[in-house]
């Protein structure tokens, strides 16, 4: 440490004025013990704030002296018998409740320590068994909320064949088998009918899964000119009856395979099935 | 100026950790006008002041041997003990409820004003010193010195960045010590 650095640094200002914190305190204390010149700097400031202060003196009461000195004995007194023990006081009176209040303290906590323990041991079994029912509890409530959306589904499942089977068992509803073509024998989809709404569903029965940017593509062939039917999903969907447009004159239905969202004409080479309304 | 023909300051010194009444007496004589001042200057009650006085003075009788010489002058160290003092009543639950009627709303600002409106001492020399120092300078060391204020709640008041405050309080101090020494006081 610098003592002109100290002396430079603004400190013994702030420590002066009574705001130095208490890091800048310590720092300056020591500085002033280990540099006279900076003591003698603190010093300086500080006789120009106590002139400051002895300028602005005031007369106090005259009565608050009398005061203090009618109370500088009891004060005396009293310092005395915190410190030292009077020697005249008989020393048996002053040991017997000191000691027995002590010992009353004692059992009082021993007692309070005791029953702290009992209730500390019952809580805790409580609150093992509390535990073991809050995990079964859990477990149970996990269980419940995986059967209940297990349940869930089934029942949109069963909503959704029994919307088939509606459609299927309809006597309006025509059923328009499509063999695969020469290109793709083994493929087959059937078109369901119904000619009084005109709507027309869509089964698939097997086709191969498309590439990605690919989509199969439903066609109405009515007076020779295909007509869009729409694209359709694959994956899980083909399970269902899928609702495709409407149309209310056909004489065959074909799928292509085109690209992803469909086209506007069907690409031949790509036709997968194809079957002819009967009758 | 604190030494008087009679007794010299290791005297004074001497009497008080003898606590002899006689040498205390000297002191109180001698010191409690300034003391009283710091106390009014902080709390600006003289009811109250006058109480904390007469307990200062007592603990400066029995905590006479705590003082160490080579820290400082006595008068020094008597002011420290006044200053907390006054600043602990000032700060204490008690008093602040006595005071309601002017500390009714932020009481930091209420402080600024009890210090702005106090009247100027006529006292020998302090007219002299006052005109030197800027209203803002007085203001920043009373709120520091006398009021116990941090650098924080200074800035608050004063509204003024905490750095500023810094600055401003050493350009003030210095300013002080320097009317101090040129006026000869």
């Amino acid at each position: 440490m610098d003592p002109q650095h100290v002396i430079s640094s603004g400190i013994i200002e702030l420590y002066t004025a009574g705001i130095a914190s208490e890091k800048e305190i310590k720092e300056l204390e020591a500085a002033m013990a280990q540099f006279p010149e900076v003591a003698a700097e603190v010093a300086a400031y500080q006789r120009a704030m106590e002139a400051y202060v002895q300028m602005q003196s005031l007369t106090p009461d005259p009565q608050a002296k009398s005061f203090v000195f009618s109370n500088l004995n009891n004060q005396t007194i009293m310092q005395e018998n915190t410190l030292t023990p009077d020697p005249s006081a008989p020393i048996v009176s002053i040991e017997r409740p000191k000691g027995a209040r002590w010992k009353w303290i004692a059992s009082v906590a021993a007692v309070l320590l005791l029953f702290s323990l009992v209730l500390n041991y019952v809580f805790f079994n409580r609150y093992k068994i509390f535990k073991e029912y809050k995990d079964k509890y859990e477990s149970l409530l996990l269980s419940q909320n995986s059967i209940l959306s297990k349940s869930n589904l089934y029942k949109a499942r069963l909503e959704q064949m029994q919307e088939s089977m509606n459609v299927i068992q309809d006597p309006k509803v025509l059923k328009v088998t499509m063999p695969g073509t020469k290109a793709f024998p083994t493929a087959l989809a059937t078109v369901f009918w119904n000619r009084e709404s005109q709507q027309v569903y869509l089964k698939v029965n097997n086709l191969p899964e498309p590439a990605a940017d690919k989509q199969y593509q439903l066609w109405a062939i009515v007076d020779g000119k295909p007509v869009d039917m729409g694209v359709f999903e694959m994956g899980d969907t083909v399970n269902l009856l899928q609702k495709m447009k409407i149309t209310g004159k056909a004489q065959m239905f074909a799928v292509t395979l085109e690209k992803k969202g469909g086209a506007a004409s069907p690409t031949m080479e790509q036709m997968y099935v194809a079957g002819k309304i009967p009758g | 100026m604190e030494s008087t023909a009679t007794y010299s300051e290791a005297e004074l010194v001497r009497g008080l950790t003898a606590r002899d009444e006689k040498v205390f007496s000297h002191i109180y004589d001698l010191y409690s006008p300034a003391l009283f001042g710091v106390i009014v200057k902080t709390l600006n009650d003289t009811g109250a002041a006058n109480d904390v006085l007469q307990e200062v003075f007592l603990k400066i009788w029995r905590n006479a041997d705590s003082y160490d010489p080579s820290k400082g002058r006595l008068f020094t160290w008597m002011l420290n003990i006044a200053r907390n003092a006054a600043i602990d009543v000032l700060r204490s639950k008690s008093f602040k409820q006595e005071q309601k009627t002017s500390y009714n709303t932020d009481e930091l600002y209420a402080i600024k004003g009890i210090i702005t409106e106090q009247p100027g001492n006529e006292h020998l020399g302090f007219s002299k010193v006052l005109e030197k120092l800027t209203k803002e300078q007085r203001t920043l060391i009373d709120l520091a010195y006398y009021k116990g204020c941090t650098q924080e709640e200074i800035a608050r008041i004063m509204d003024i960045p905490l750095g500023t405050v810094k600055t401003r309080m050493r350009n003030a101090i210095n300013q002080l010590r320097t009317i101090i020494n040129t006026s000869n006081i």
